[in-house]
């Protein structure tokens, strides 16, 4: 449904290709000593404490067979059907055995594979322009037209506009869940060529920079009264397993590395801007801070403000949206109309 | 007792190459002490997490008790290697291992102790790279930033070793030397032998929580030389070491009830500093570290006021660099709302006490002088006169009722209420909102305005507090004025509806004050606040706000009640009623659509999506 055709799965060699979490339930739930041991370890993982757990006998027992059924290595997909519930199964076994503390946690959605590259070919035909041609215009604001000459993109994007622009009363300026949602639906539904351009469109003039900023409706999905303690945002996102499960595939996808050579795991920019896009909607929504045109500066909604002693992890925290040359070079990558050339 | 001994960093980074020999050292780590006599032990659990939570039995790693080094005790072979990697979908395999500290020898290998630190090993799918292959950077540091915490008020002691271990062991050929840049005066020390570094002194956060140090490594080769300089950095950790105290020594404040009286009302604040940090996450457990409580035995005061604590966090300069402090902010709040008839002053303590602090000036006592006044229901020394033209129309407005500063009111009910008069003339009646003040005069029934018998009405303005039931009265005179107008034929039923400034002002029609509907002739271009209407009174509509009278009947004023359907440039009013911003002129047709619209030239329309859009 969502992203560009792309190839069938590259998985690694050697790794064996995960199945998805509801078909791997149903898997499980078709043999019985599965199933009996999935309830058994959800039961014990109920209880939360990990070191509890691993001392039962029955429990620990229950883990190692889990260990070699489908359902241990299952993934979820974006914007797949029962997404969800996908994710629901997937933490039911991994929330209590993923320690609750790590400051990165495991995504449970399957890597992405595709590239940019796969964005620009099909872009172009779309748009009918070269980019080269193109340097002097709005880049923000072809992207819009872009958007509006295709009818899902058009219908999606009015619709989280408008939910995000109604005003509720004097104090509510909207609701912010109701238009969430609606970002959610747009950049789950919407393919990467339009909401890529929408989100990362490269800008020469703030007029542009701000219809950038702008793109998400920030003063109803963004901004708030208060800011939040960056720690206390991400402790609310990880109650919900939708917001939890997007902001740990931010943390696989973008997460800057010294490793590869423009900071990205794999240097793959477009897993890097689809897991950024992938949390417009939830509490934790980055967005650009301003209308600068030199400096571009990502930050969700919060501040380390009253971090007390966990200062340093708050910033760290922060630093991945605020100063990540991943995120950065994958956005400017974009703007640019490059991307990594792989060598085979 | 609490275990004293904690590691300097939560987490530690080393890579591991396939077929590294046994022995070889990888890591070392440190522990710091909370006092002299302890001796840290190291242990490992005997489990190894490899990413996704899937664990595997430690059959390579082990750690020295007493020294701290991570080493390899069996080699890690290409089989050992694709087994801990399954499941692994990133392109680098990960395996975390937990170090746990004690202040004596481990007699059960459990994982249960609360004092650990995390170990990931990146399992690189290669042996090891040749020392001359190496860069100066992967000689001298590995991917972990130089970070460090240490806790205030803690014995001095090393907590790092710059040296890799893992480098000195297959390097050996190779002169790597480390030096430890920085200021004058800072409490750390670098000894180039065995390249540990070493806090010097018990630290003070309240003095400074931040030391910004660089390690310089040079690296020898022949007469090549290589330099490398990263970032070496000190964090201070915070303990409750300091006392509240107060800004300007101020412990009292004032605190009057007066025409704010309801509910949730703040009544004065008082602000209590502490130079120790306040995380706000989680919130509640910062809340009940630092209490305030009101001392009283009156139950009438501890049911009638309570208190609200907000912190956050302000700077203190002690000397010259930036600390971090809390401001606590005490708010005394109404705790139900207060009768007008209430009448008390007296002093409220409240004790602020910092739970955490072991000393004996842990708490402060704030003091508030409450006063609470009571108000007077009263009409102020007039009788209301008002004029209405014969010609108005039904849900005209004419005027306003409103006691002695009824607009200060907050959490006192007035209700106004017309008593009828003995004539038969009775045009008039009041209507009140849900949160509204005053009560709005407006005509009931334009009918009995026509009849030449009635001239002047004189009616009595009842205004009761809801609450205590007092009460007050006033006169109030209307008077008619003005001939009728002979009614014109085809007229619409609302004003709203006509399009035009010569329909609009030749008709008359509900809510009209003379019996001709007014024009406002917008001035502004584009979409704007200020668009050309035809509207009952100018004053009233559309003025944005769809109140109690004209939500009464859909026709009396749409431009600012319509929850249907606006065609045209425009921009909706709070909650979606109204039209807030039109482009050119607005009509409406009650209960169906409004429109929006340049008269002069025929435009496309363009509805609120669309404005955004272009």
């Amino acid at each position: 449904l969502a992203g560009p055709p792309s190839p069938p799965g590259r998985a690694p060699p050697g790794w064996r290709v995960p199945v998805d979490c509801v078909r791997a339930n149903e898997l499980c739930a078709g043999e019985p000593s599965c199933s009996s041991r999935y309830r058994t370890l959800r039961q014990c993982l109920a209880g939360r404490d990990r070191n509890t757990m691993l001392a039962n006998k029955e429990c620990q027992a229950a883990l190692e067979v889990l260990q070699e059924s489908p359902l241990y290595d299952c993934r979820c997909k974006r914007g797949m059907k029962k997404e969800l519930q996908c994710l629901q199964i997937y933490w039911s076994i991994h929330l209590g055995l993923a320690e609750g503390e790590e400051f990165y946690e495991a995504s449970p959605y399957e890597p992405v594979t595709s590239r940019l590259s796969d964005i620009f070919r099909l872009a172009s035909i779309f748009s009918g322009m070269d980019p080269a041609t193109t340097s002097k215009s709005n880049h923000c604001l072809d992207a819009a037209k872009a958007c509006n000459l295709n009818d899902n993109c058009k219908r999606l994007r009015s619709g989280y506009i408008s939910t995000c622009s109604r005003e509720l009363s004097a104090t509510e300026p909207c609701s912010r869940r109701k238009c969430h949602k609606a970002l959610r639906q747009f950049f789950d539904r919407v393919p990467g060529e339009f909401t890529f351009r929408l989100l990362f469109c490269s800008c020469k003039d703030p007029a542009c920079a701000e219809r950038r900023r702008q793109t998400i409706v920030p003063s109803c999905s963004y901004e708030d009264k208060e800011k939040p303690n960056c720690l206390d945002l991400r402790g609310a996102c990880r109650t919900d397993h939708l917001c939890r499960s997007r902001l740990a595939d931010f943390h696989a996808n973008c997460q800057a590395t010294f490793q590869s050579l423009t900071s990205c795991p794999g240097d793959n920019f477009q897993a890097c801007l689809g897991s950024y896009a992938g949390l417009i909607g939830f509490d934790i929504t980055p967005n650009y801070v301003d209308a600068s045109t030199t400096s571009t500066t990502i930050s969700p909604w919060c501040s380390c403000k009253g971090s007390g002693n966990m200062e340093e992890e708050c910033e760290k925290f922060l630093r991945d949206f605020t100063e990540n040359p991943c995120l950065r070079n994958a956005i400017q990558a974009f703007g640019n109309g490059t991307d990594v050339n792989l060598s085979p | 007792a609490a275990l004293g001994l904690y590691f300097p960093r939560k987490e530690y980074l080393e890579n591991v190459y396939i077929d590294e020999p046994a022995g070889m050292p990888l890591l070392r780590i440190h522990a710091l002490r909370d006092s002299h006599e302890e001796v840290a032990h190291f242990h490992l659990c005997q489990n190894l997490v490899i990413s996704r939570a899937r664990s595997h039995e430690n059959n390579w790693f082990q750690i020295k008790e007493k020294k701290g080094v991570l080493y390899l005790s069996k080699s890690l072979d290409r089989e050992d290697f694709n087994m801990l990697s399954v499941g692994n979908w990133m392109p680098l395999s990960k395996v975390m291992l937990y170090v746990f500290l004690s202040s004596h020898p481990f007699q059960e290998k459990e994982c249960d102790s609360a004092t650990r630190t995390t170990v990931v090993l990146s399992l690189i799918n290669a042996t090891a790279p040749a020392c001359s292959s190496l860069t100066a950077r992967q000689l001298c540091f590995t991917e972990m930033d130089l970070s460090f915490h240490i806790k205030e008020n803690k014995p001095p002691g090393i907590f790092h070793q710059l040296q890799l271990p893992s480098v000195h062991h297959l390097c050996q050929n190779l002169s790597i030397s480390y030096k430890l840049l920085a200021a004058e005066g800072v409490p750390f020390r670098y000894n180039e032998t065995t390249t540990s570094v070493q806090v010097t002194q018990r630290l003070d956060r309240e003095e400074r929580e931040r030391y910004e140090l660089i390690a310089k490594c040079t690296v020898r080769e022949g007469l090549r030389e290589m330099q490398v300089e990263v970032p070496f950095l000190v964090n201070v950790l915070d303990e409750d070491d300091s006392p509240p105290f107060l800004p300007n020594g101020t412990d009292t404040a004032d605190a009057v009830v007066e025409f704010s009286r309801k509910e949730g009302t703040v009544l004065s604040t008082l602000t209590v500093y502490d130079a120790d940090t306040t995380p706000i996450y989680p919130l509640e457990s910062s809340r009940k570290k630092y209490t305030g409580t009101i001392i009283t035995d009156d139950p009438w005061i501890s049911e009638t006021f309570r208190v609200e604590h907000i912190f956050d966090e302000i700077h203190f300069s002690p000397n010259g660099s930036q600390v971090r402090g809390t401001r606590h902010e005490y708010k005394l709040v109404l705790n139900k709302s207060i009768l007008v008839t209430e009448h008390r002053s007296f002093q409220l303590d409240v004790l602020v006490n910092d739970t955490e602090f072991h000393g004996p000036e842990r708490s402060v006592m704030l003091h508030f002088n409450v006063s609470i006044l009571p108000v007077s229901i009263q009409f102020s020394n007039i009788t209301y006169q008002f004029t209405v033209n014969r010609n108005a129309e039904r849900f005209a407005q004419i005027g306003k009722i409103c006691i002695e500063n009824c607009m200060k009111f907050r959490g006192v009910n007035i209700t106004y209420k017309l008593l009828s008069p003995n004539a038969s003339c009775y045009p008039v009646s009041i209507l009140q909102g849900r949160e509204d003040k005053y009560g709005t005069l407006y005509v009931n029934d334009s009918s009995v305005l026509r009849r030449p018998e009635c001239k002047e009405i004189q009616y009595t303005v009842q205004a009761t507090d809801k609450q205590s039931r007092k009460h007050t009265k006033t006169l109030l005179t209307v008077v008619l004025e003005g001939t009728l107008l002979k009614k014109e034929e085809d007229c619409p039923d609302s004003c709203a509806m006509s399009k035009h400034r010569a329909e609009c002002e030749e008709c008359g029609s509900l809510g009209v004050l003379t019996g001709r509907c007014q024009w406002r002739q917008g001035s502004g271009k584009g979409i704007t606040t200020n668009y050309s209407t035809c509207t009952p009174s100018i004053k009233t509509c559309p003025d944005g706000i769809c109140d109690v009278v004209e939500g009464r009947d859909p026709a009396v004023c749409p431009q600012d009640c319509t929850s249907g359907n606006i065609i045209g440039g425009h921009g909706k009013g709070i909650g979606n009623l109204g039209i807030k911003s039109g482009h050119g002129i607005c009509y409406c047709f009650p209960r169906q659509n409004c429109y929006c619209e340049k008269d002069d030239i025929k435009e496309q329309l363009c509805d609120g999506v669309c404005k955004i859009v272009i």
